[in-house]
């Protein structure tokens, strides 16, 4: 039985058969690993964010299985859908009849001429750990591919279920590929779900060509005792443009690293995230903008809401290379905080080799503000009400943005279920 | 235990170590010995010896740290000279005439006055600039007043009581490498003592102690606020001291009792290696206070220029309920010069309060950043902190950088940091010169006023000189 615990980890997931495809690819991955180790917090890279969940638990790899998908599948996607279980292609769960000629939506074991790109933006040797264990064992994963000047309407879904069997649990290395072309545009939903205990090592690479349009949600409702760790890895082209949104609602342990490359000029990102978190979770978000040349342009909020003996750690870097002139990089990290028993980390850093920029950054952590809650309580809103009311509207101007009206709703739903403001109205009617 | 370290020292000692201690200063290199011989030739008391023993062996288990964003040449431990006894001030020069024009052009340009410019390049002068006898008449008001101000071997002699409670007790020798070497070693600092209830009525400053300035690189300094007392202290020179030690590592402990404020000033301009990066002093500095009593407050205000190096923290830790603690830097880095500087706010003390702003310039080839933390304990309820840190990059090949760490245990404590990044325009100095103003005013008058929040801090003398001191460092880095 392989285990993931401390000393074993690595050897453990390499001592599996090696894939017949991306040989190089896993090769070098391989070989970087034999170097890197589990972080601890003495990583500076690492230090609020403890893996002891890792190294405690056993894991096996998950097998394909059936799964009740029932309200994961958003209503827009219904035929621009590709479901995996426990790393595994589904094909009855995923239907891709609706797609528009050119664009393609394919697992990767049987796209591996098309998706030769895979690999690319994140390169085992820019990897850390988790992104080369996925790179040396993933087992199969989703590759998108929108063609020239073409526009898709319709969302697309890539699902990632996970299950837990028998005792132990499972792990998975999901995988995604998104490349758009030249003035190509889509909207994507990223979504990790699942139950049991388990381990999610996801990592994802998005290539947008000049003048191509992407809205990327990701949506992390893990099961609650699971481990979510996920690298995304993008790069930005000339005049490109690149929406992310990454929520954070699920799993008991879970960290984001997205990796932005601003590649070539004009290039604009909006970088937005959100953690939810209660009981004894913890989210670790650390960003990595790079504005390697002049004229590009970035945005990123992120905001966290603590309640229980949560923890929230946000670490946004913006690096703006020797040359990029013309830099506008904004970056905003609000916290607040429910609980006397929360936590929040954030450290936001800005590294600046050019003169010519405007770069920004803030954050700030606090509680409910005393003179809203009062403004509310003056218009006859109970404390409590008053209270869940603003906690919800923290959350909720970032989920006003996502275009898909579908997961838009959903996840309201769930915002609001967690701030205890569900059918506000309501209540107040009666 | 045989370390590389204690070899050599040992064989140190074989080439006669012994006669060494006769002469007026120690051999290179670092051991118990050289401890020893430093603690006996300033006649100090046994537990002072044992606190350097315990320091120096506590430092051999350390490492350099490496985390901060500078690069240097690691100093070799062994190659210093860590006792060097006051020498009787010989002058390096009869007259002014022989004194290197482009120093005495710096010292017109801040405005330092003869005399002073004289003793600072070495002139002999026959009474260095009155400060002997300002030194007395000083001493004596303020000895009136209960006031103990003198140089912290003085202290140890005199009040060794006062010293043994409270040196340590805010940097601890475990607390970080260059704090261990500085405890092993130091030389001399200062010791200031404000008993109850007294606010000084002056500024306390090393101007007026000619003699401390010999301290030498690993200076020690101490200050002590009693209940409800105040005091203003000033440290350091807008001129330049060209000094040829190639490292300092000093530790200042700040210590405020119940409604005692303590306003530290440094304005720091040590010699910053050429152009090309060769030389400068490197800049290793332990600097904290602690707020022990409720109401308590600790200002550190820092006009940093100098050192080719510098890595330096000035803390607060926020203890007593409402207390407060200030930060307010200001720092320069041009050429090759590297600055790895912020703060530390600590908040334990319920209704704690910090500020920290910090403002950053860099220009040439040079690298600026600002590190800091401000932690929220999670007794801390009611904390409060506000950060500002701001950048202005002037040329392309230097970087600044921002790296807050923000920690925060407390769901009552409010929290906000603010960064941004700016350059002198074009449009800005156009501005200027349309009114007839020419670019090097300009210049100056914009970091002047990107500055403000930290020059309004200073005492008025130093931030007149201040203001000169930024715009002759960056003189011919713009445009």
């Amino acid at each position: 039985m392989a285990t993931l615990t401390e000393g074993c980890l690595i050897p453990d997931l390499l001592a599996r058969p090696r894939p017949a495809d991306w040989e190089r690819l896993r090769q070098e991955a391989e070989k970087r690993l034999e170097i890197q180790t589990l972080p601890t917090t003495k990583d500076e890279d690492w230090k609020y964010t403890d893996l002891k969940l890792l190294r405690e638990r056993a894991f096996v790899p998950g097998a394909s299985r059936e799964v009740d998908l029932a309200e994961s599948i958003l209503p827009e996607a219904r035929g621009t859908r590709l479901v995996f279980v426990n790393g595994h292609f589904a094909p009855h769960l995923s239907n891709t009849s609706a797609l528009p000629p050119g664009v393609r939506m394919l697992p990767l074991a049987s796209a591996s001429a098309a998706a030769a790109g895979l690999g690319t933006l994140a390169t085992p040797e820019t990897s850390d750990v988790f992104a080369n264990l996925n790179h040396a064992r993933f087992t199969d994963g989703a590759f998108l591919f929108v063609p020239r000047q073409v526009r898709v309407e319709a969302p697309l879904q890539v699902l990632f279920v996970s299950e837990q069997e028998g005792a132990t649990a499972t792990y998975s290395l999901p995988r995604l590929l998104v490349v758009l072309e030249r003035g190509a545009e889509a909207q994507i939903v990223e979504e990790y779900r699942g139950c049991g205990q388990y381990f999610t090592d996801a990592l994802t690479e998005v290539w947008l060509h000049e003048n191509a349009s992407l809205t990327h949600e990701r949506v992390q409702r893990e099961a609650r005792d699971a481990v979510h760790i996920a690298t995304l890895a993008a790069r930005v082209d000339r005049g490109a443009r690149y929406v992310c949104r990454t929520l954070s609602l699920g799993a008991r342990l879970s960290r984001q690293t997205p990796t932005v490359l601003m590649a070539e000029e004009g290039a604009t990102l909006e970088l937005n995230g959100l953690a939810l978190l209660d009981g004894d979770q913890v989210a670790d978000t650390h960003s990595r903008i790079d504005h390697a040349v002049p004229g590009c342009s970035s945005r990123q909020l992120h905001k966290t809401i603590v309640d229980g003996h949560s923890r929230g750690i946000f670490n946004g870097r913006i690096f703006v290379h020797p040359g990029a002139q013309q830099t506008d990089a904004r970056q905003q990290a609000r916290s607040l905080m429910l609980s006397d028993t929360a936590r929040v980390d954030a450290k936001p850093e800005l590294e600046i080799f050019a003169d010519d920029v405007k770069c920004a950054h803030g954050a700030a952590i606090g509680q409910l503000d005393p003179e809203e809650l009062f403004y509310l309580q003056s218009r006859g809103l109970n404390p409590e009400t008053a209270r869940n009311l603003l906690t919800y509207g923290f959350a909720a101007d970032l989920l006003a943005l996502i275009p898909v009206a579908s997961l838009r709703r959903q996840l309201r739903k769930v915002v609001m279920a967690k701030t205890n403001a569900v059918d506000l109205d309501l209540q107040e009617k009666s | 235990m045989s370390s590389p370290l204690q070899q050599v020292t040992s064989q140190e000692y074989k080439y006669g170590f012994v006669t060494d201690i006769e002469s007026d200063s120690a051999p290179p290199g670092l051991s118990e010995d050289t401890i020893r011989m430093i603690s006996a030739k300033k006649g100090e008391p046994e537990w002072l010896l044992e606190y350097r023993l315990k320091a120096y062996q506590h430092w051999l288990t350390m490492v350099e740290p490496e985390w901060a964003k500078v690069q240097y040449t690691r100093p070799d431990f062994q190659k210093i000279v860590y006792y060097s006894a006051p020498k009787p001030k010989v002058a390096k020069y009869q007259s002014l005439d022989e004194v290197d024009p482009e120093l005495l052009r710096t010292f017109e340009k801040l405005g330092v006055p003869m005399d002073e410019r004289k003793a600072l390049a070495g002139v002999a002068v026959d009474v260095v600039f009155d400060s002997v006898s300002v030194t007395t008449t000083y001493k004596a008001r303020l000895g009136e007043m209960g006031i103990i101000f003198c140089s912290l071997s003085e202290a140890v002699r005199e009040h060794p009581e006062l010293v043994k409670k409270y040196l340590n007790s805010v940097v601890p020798y475990t607390d970080n490498f260059y704090a261990a070497l500085n405890s092993a070693v130091f030389t001399d600092g200062s010791f200031v003592f404000i008993p109850k209830g007294v606010q000084c009525p002056m500024d306390l400053s090393t101007y007026f102690r000619i003699n401390n300035k010999d301290s030498g690189q690993f200076e020690r300094t101490l200050i002590v606020a009693e209940d409800g007392a105040t005091v203003s202290y000033l440290e350091g020179c807008t001129a330049p001291q060209f000094d040829t030690n190639q490292l300092h590592a000093a530790v200042v402990e700040l210590v405020a009792l119940d409604d005692a404020s303590i306003k530290y000033s440094t304005v720091q301009n040590w010699y910053a290696g050429d152009q090309d990066g060769v030389g400068g002093i490197f800049n290793f500095v332990t600097k904290r206070g602690l707020c022990k009593g409720p109401r308590s407050k600790i200002s550190w205000t820092q006009v940093e220029t100098g050192s080719a190096i510098t890595w330096k923290y000035p803390s607060c830790v926020l203890l007593g309920e409402g207390s407060i603690g200030e930060f307010y830097s200001v720092a320069l880095t041009n050429h090759k010069q590297q600055a790895d500087t912020g703060t530390k706010m600590i908040h334990i003390g319920r209704n704690t309060k910090s500020t920290i702003i910090s403002k950053g310039i860099s220009a040439g080839s040079s690298s600026n950043s600002y590190r800091g933390l401000v932690k929220v304990q999670a007794k801390a309820e009611g904390a409060r902190n506000f950060s500002q840190c701001d950048s202005m990059l002037i040329g392309s090949k230097c970087s600044a950088n921002t790296f807050p760490y923000i920690e925060v245990q407390n769901r009552t404590a409010k929290v906000e940091h603010e960064a941004t990044t700016s350059k002198i325009g074009e449009e800005q100095l156009f501005y200027f010169q349309q009114r007839g103003i020419p670019t090097e005013d300009a210049i100056s008058m914009i970091i002047n006023g990107f500055c403000k929040d930290v020059f309004r801090e200073l005492p008025m003398e130093f931030a007149v000189e201040a203001t000169k001191l930024l715009s002759l460092k960056l003189e011919g880095s713009v445009g």
